[in-house]
Formats: structure tokens, sequence, C-alpha cells
């Protein structure tokens, strides 16, 4: 017998607005779905219920009067899909079939899911636990269908029994699965006014008077669904949105807001015990324009200051061109690195001192300028290039033995032209930038013809020179003109 | 219960009883440099968490005898990093010289200025055995040495600041001074000449933690 378990939030607007702004919780809230005094008020908080204000009558010029220290704010829709979002992290942690309906309710198959959570109670316990973290305050129960596990959740029973269905469900108000009015009038006259009432209905006879609507809801009475659970694709970014009130032209405000995303993102990403491996940041502008970056990590981490750090860079060097109105984190997850250390090797830079530290850099340098040396392919002598620097304990070995001492070019980049006067076509004195003098010592030439498939082939003649300013030169000449490109030191 | 007492005190020590001159000397952690010559003189490698001065002018094997530390470094799997201003370092040079390019960190700072602050970045970092400042630093202004050097004592890196002379005077708790002697050319007439290496004299001209004054010659071979 296949349970199903249900993740609701009473008020998901409401909820979703107090988990993008901490600061609302308790406050009479109402949101609107405007900006100006005739927009309609969409959602009220229970203190505004309270005192009077209702979602979906009321304009925000009456919410006023009814209610005058009345919090009123828009809706945001990015909030709300980050908080489904974020319930959906959080019934992925605990079950592998999902699915999120459009009403932001999560239902989770929980067969079998004993091996995870002792009992079911618990397993509704866990999934609320896992929304509190997360920053929703949510219900959860587990019943036969996604209808019993729905009302259960949202009239505060975690678990119904196996057979209990029809019980549990017979005293609950026909409003409860919120039917059509017209059918509604005809179940009042028909004496129908619980949902007990209307399961003991026979469904081809309501077929036959109400059509297929009020068949449907004869057998939603009875607990049953009308459809299995459609499981869905979870996402593998976790992201996080929210719209401003107001354009941010500074960036210490926008860090404040970003530290809040970045920590929701986190906490989504840890459900899973993994990290965050990159991080993807998209700022809606004033001038209606995106900006899109994609910040850049060392290494998987679940630290919301490293993470903080990065993105701070990365904005400080490349400010976004307006203000901004809206921001978007996305957080791509995964298996946060494991630094196994020797007992006998010396301790590397942590993961995360190391992103922040290489993101510091990259910002002090620019970009292309910080990471491992990588020997380039090429035939063109001091050829370099650099790769991501991801230093593991078994990384490279060295190639030469033990008490080597060798000689090594320091590469001129880019080479420099220099003067070379010679004497019965041997080098005898040369003059440049920086250096000079007679030659004391020569070798070559070594002849050196690459890349001529290529737009930038050479052909070069390379000589070892000696001078008398004491240095040792890597030169060649290159058609009639001579050019220094290392020295050895 | 009293002689128990007594032990705990003989063997820690009595109130009052120290006697001056007894103090013992904490041993300074070591970076060898994989020459045991020089490993020797220097009473076991490059001092941890200070500062070290190589200096030697134009290719007098500055850079070599840089590579062949940095090498014994990642050996010993160090993680090592390169502040390089000028973009000098030669990967192919490098890894020929025996340095596990996996384990180094290049950085290319566009200046000087940039260059000292990426330093002070990476010591602030820590977990780097060895950080390599290639930058002159005989044109490095006398306030950015007593910062590096206390930067650097925080930590158990190695920094070592490459220059054609020493600078960071009082500061740098061990100054290496190169000198070349010899270019050595193999060959002669009517035969191939080839360069074949450098005969470098390093001396120990400032010593903090053992003796200054000694010299050895290091024979550094092209590759």
């Amino acid at each position: 017998m296949s349970r199903i378990a249900c993740l609701v939030v009473p008020d998901l607007a409401v909820a979703a607005a107090c988990r993008a702004d901490p600061a609302l919780a308790g406050l009479p809230l109402a949101l609107a779905d405007g900006t100006g005094p005739h927009a309609t008020v969409v959602a009220a908080a229970p203190v505004a219920r309270a005192r009077g204000v209702v979602a979906g009558r009321h304009s925000v010029a009456q919410a006023r009067a009814i209610a005058t220290d009345l919090v009123l704010r828009p809706r945001d829709p990015d909030a709300e899909r980050s908080a489904v979002r974020a319930l959906v992290d959080v019934a992925a942690s605990l079950a592998s079939r999902i699915e999120a309906t459009p009403d932001g309710a999560v239902f989770l198959d929980a067969t079998g899911a004993a091996h995870l959570v002792a009992s079911e109670a618990g397993f509704a316990t866990a999934l609320v636990a896992r929304a509190a973290r997360v920053g929703l305050s949510a219900r959860a129960a587990v019943g036969a269908s996604m209808t019993v596990a729905r009302l259960a959740a949202l009239h505060g029973t975690e678990v119904v029994a196996a057979g209990t269905e029809l019980g549990f469900l017979a005293p609950l108000p026909l409003a409860c699965l919120a039917p059509d009015p017209a059918l509604v009038a005809t179940f009042e006259r028909w004496g129908v006014r619980r949902l007990g009432d209307l399961a003991r209905l026979p469904i081809a006879e309501v077929a036959t008077r109400l059509g297929a609507a009020g068949a449907a809801l004869v057998r939603a009475a009875r607990g049953e669904d009308e459809r299995p659970l459609a499981p869905q694709t979870v996402a593998g970014a976790v992201e996080e949105t929210i719209g401003l009130e107001y354009a941010l032209d500074t960036l210490e405000p926008l860090f404040f807001v970003l530290r809040a995303l970045l920590e929701r993102a986190v906490v989504r990403v840890g459900l899973d015990g993994i990290g965050v491996a990159r991080l993807g940041l998209a700022l809606g502008l004033d001038d209606r324009s995106r900006d899109e970056r994609v910040v850049p990590l060392a290494a998987p981490t679940r630290d919301v200051k490293t993470l903080l750090t990065c993105v701070r860079v990365d904005l400080e060097v490349r400010p976004p061109r307006a203000a901004v109105v809206r921001v978007a984190v996305s957080a791509v997850p995964d298996v946060v690195r494991a630094a196994q250390l020797g007992l006998f090797t010396p301790p590397g830079p942590s993961p995360e001192r190391l992103a922040t530290t290489l993101a510091r850099l990259t910002a002090l340098c620019g970009p292309g300028r910080v990471g491992a040396p990588v020997v380039v392919d090429s035939y063109r002598p001091g050829a370099a290039d650099t790769a991501p620097f991801a230093p593991t304990p078994d990384a490279g070995e060295p190639t030469a033995r033990e008490s080597d001492c060798r000689l090594v070019v320091r590469a001129l980049r880019p080479p420099r032209p220099i003067d070379v006067f010679c004497d019965r076509d041997r080098p005898d004195f040369v003059r440049g930038d920086g250096l000079g003098g007679r030659v004391v010592g020569a070798a070559g030439p070594w002849r050196m013809v690459a890349e001529w498939w290529s737009d930038v082939g050479f052909a070069r003649d390379y000589y070892d020179l000696e001078l008398t300013d004491g240095g040792v030169y890597r030169c060649y000449r290159e058609g009639a003109r001579w050019f220094v490109d290392g020295v050895y030191d | 219960m009293p002689s128990a007492a007594a032990a705990l005190l003989d063997r820690l020590g009595r109130p009052g009883g120290v006697r001056l001159g007894t103090a013992r000397v904490e041993a300074i952690p070591r970076l060898a440099t994989g020459l045991a010559a020089l490993d020797e003189a220097l009473g076991g490698g490059l001092p941890r968490g200070r500062l070290t001065e190589l200096a030697g002018r134009r290719s007098t094997g500055r850079t070599g005898l840089a590579c062949a530390i940095a090498a014994s470094a990642t050996r010993a799997s160090e993680t090592i990093a390169w502040i390089d201003p000028a973009d000098a370092l030669d990967p192919e040079a490098a890894a020929a010289a025996g340095i596990a390019l996996a384990r180094v960190l290049w950085v290319r700072p566009r200046n000087r200025a940039d260059a000292l602050g990426a330093a002070e970045i990476l010591l602030s970092a820590g977990g780097f055995g060895l950080i390599v400042l290639d930058v002159d630093a005989e044109r490095t202004g006398r306030a950015v040495w007593p910062r590096l050097a206390r930067a650097a004592e925080r930590t158990r890196s190695v920094l070592l600041v490459l220059g054609s002379c020493r600078a960071a005077g009082t500061f740098a708790a061990v100054g290496l001074e190169l000198v070349a002697r010899r270019v050595r050319w193999s060959g002669g007439p009517g035969r191939l000449v080839l360069l074949d290496g450098i005969d470098a004299r390093v001396t120990i001209a400032r010593s903090r933690v053992g003796r200054p004054g000694r010299a050895l010659v290091v024979r550094q071979a092209c590759a």
C-alpha cells in the first residue's frame, strides 16, 4: 500500500514575504497585487486578518482604513517561487519521488521511508523541522492518498493510519475541498454538509445528476485521488530570488541582500550534505537590462562568508552598470571536497580559505593571471598558460632528482629588440634596453622553424650569449632583426 | 601522596628554583632547500615563518636556486606560491627543475605594489609552505618589509624574496647572496659549443637563526 506525505505552507505568499524579509514576521502584513490605493489585497497575515482585513475583498485604501498600522507590501512572485523551490528541496532531501503542485503544496512518496525515519509521525516531524531550517513554517502529514495527506496537513493531523481515512475525513466540512459554488448550493439542498455525508452518496447517481465534477468530489470525500502521484525532476541548481522595493545604487546594501540570499541557498544545499560548487548571480537592473555572471569558486563550500567574499570581489571588480532592482542567486551543488590529510604530509590551504584567496588575488591581478602554471604544447620558447589551481595530495610528481640544481631561463615577455653587431657573421657586441656589452661567450645558432602552418609561424636562429655585463642571454635573429627572449639565471 | 607531589615538583621545577641560562630555546621549523650543503650551512634549511632574501645580480643562478628550493618543497608535498610581477617564470624550465607545477600557485600581478599586496594576501591565507616573491627588492620601499615579516611570523610559510641586492635589512631572518664565479661552456675550437651551466658562490650574508658568513659553491647545470 502506498503512503503519501504532503508538505504545505499555509498562507504561502505571506510566508514567502516573511522569509525574504524576516523583520515582517509577526506584523500586520498584507500583500497587494499592485502599489496604488486601488490595488487589491491578495494575502494577509493572521494578525492583519484578526483586525478585519480580508484578502480578495478589500482594496489597499480600505485595508488601511480598517487597520491603520497595516504593513503593506507588493506581492513578490519571485520570493514565492523561491519558497516553493525550498519546499521541494526539503522534500527531495527525504524522498526521491516528489510532486509540487501550482498552489505550493509538495507531495512525497513516503512508502518505504521507514529506513530513514522510524515512524510516519517522525517523517512528518522531520519534514517540518527541515522546512524550518530553510525559513518556512510548514505543516506535514502522511496518508494513503494525496487528498488525505493534504487535508490532514491543513487540519493539524500528522498521520492518518491506513484504513481510517473515512473516519478522519467524515467530520470535515465540505468547504475544505474547495468545491464549485454551484455544487455547494446543490449539496446544501440535499442536506450534505460534511465529507462523511458526501462519501456515502453513490458515485454513479451523483455523476448522472452533477456530472464529472460531482463524482470527483465524492471520490475526494472518500480519500481517493483523481490521478496518481506524478513525480517531477528536481532541478540541480538551487535558486533564491528577491525583487527589491527600490533600486540599490551602491554595493554595500546589495551585500546585505546577497548575504540573506546566500544563507538561504546554502541551507537548502546543505540539506543533502553537499556544498556550492558554482555560483551564478543574475541582477535585474534599473535600466531594464540584466547583469548575469558566474562567480568562480576554487572548491565546493557551504561557508557563506567565503561565498560572500567571492561575490563581493567579483562585484567590486566589475560593478553592475545600473542600479539593482532584482537579485537572483543560483547555487550549483556538488559534493564538498573531503580533505584527506596524510600523517606525514604538510597541510595545504583549506578549500574555503583558498577560494577566498584566489578570488582576492584574481581581483588584484586580473583574470587569467592567477592559477597553476601549465607547460603549453608548443614549439615557441617561453610559451606559458595557467590552469585552475586546485592542489590535491597526489597532485603532480616532480621530475628532477633530489639535490639537482638546474639553470633556468627567466623569460622576457614579450621579447625585447636588441642591436647586435657581428664580426664575420658571429655576434660580437650587443646593445639593448637594460643590457649591453661585448660577447665573451657564445653558442649557436640553432635554427628553429615552427608553426609555419599557422599565421604566427616563425623561423629563428637562436644564440646563447654571455656578455661583459655579466648576463647570459637567450637571443634570436628573425629576418634582419634581433631579439632577446630570456636570461639564464 | 607527598611523594607524588614531590615527584611532580621535581619534574616540573620548584618555585624559585629556576636557574638562569637554562631556558630552552624552541627550535625553529625549517624548510629544506634540497641542497644538502646549503641545508647543512643553514642549520637544516630556510626558517619557516620568516623572511629570507636571495640576492644576486643577473645570471648568478638566483632563479635556478629558487626553483631548486621550490622543487624541494613540492617534493615534500608542500603547496607553494610564486609571485611574478615580471611574468618571468617559464613553466617548462620550472618543470625541468623538478617543480610539481600542480602544487604551484602562479600569481602574475601587473606591478610591484600589487605583488606586495598579493604576498600579504597569500600570507594571511596560510597553508603555503613557500611563497616566492620575485620582485626587485632594491626598488621596494622600506616600509614594506616589517609588514611582510610580521605577516610571515603568523604562518608556517617561508617568504623567499628574490632581488638583485638585499633590501629588507634587519627584517630578513636569512640573507643569501649569490655571486657568479664562472659561466661554463662545453666544446671548444672546431667543436660544437654549448652552454653547460653556471657556478655561483652562495654566501650566508645574514642569519638571525644560525651562524652567518659561511659560503659554498653551487653548480647549476643546463637542463
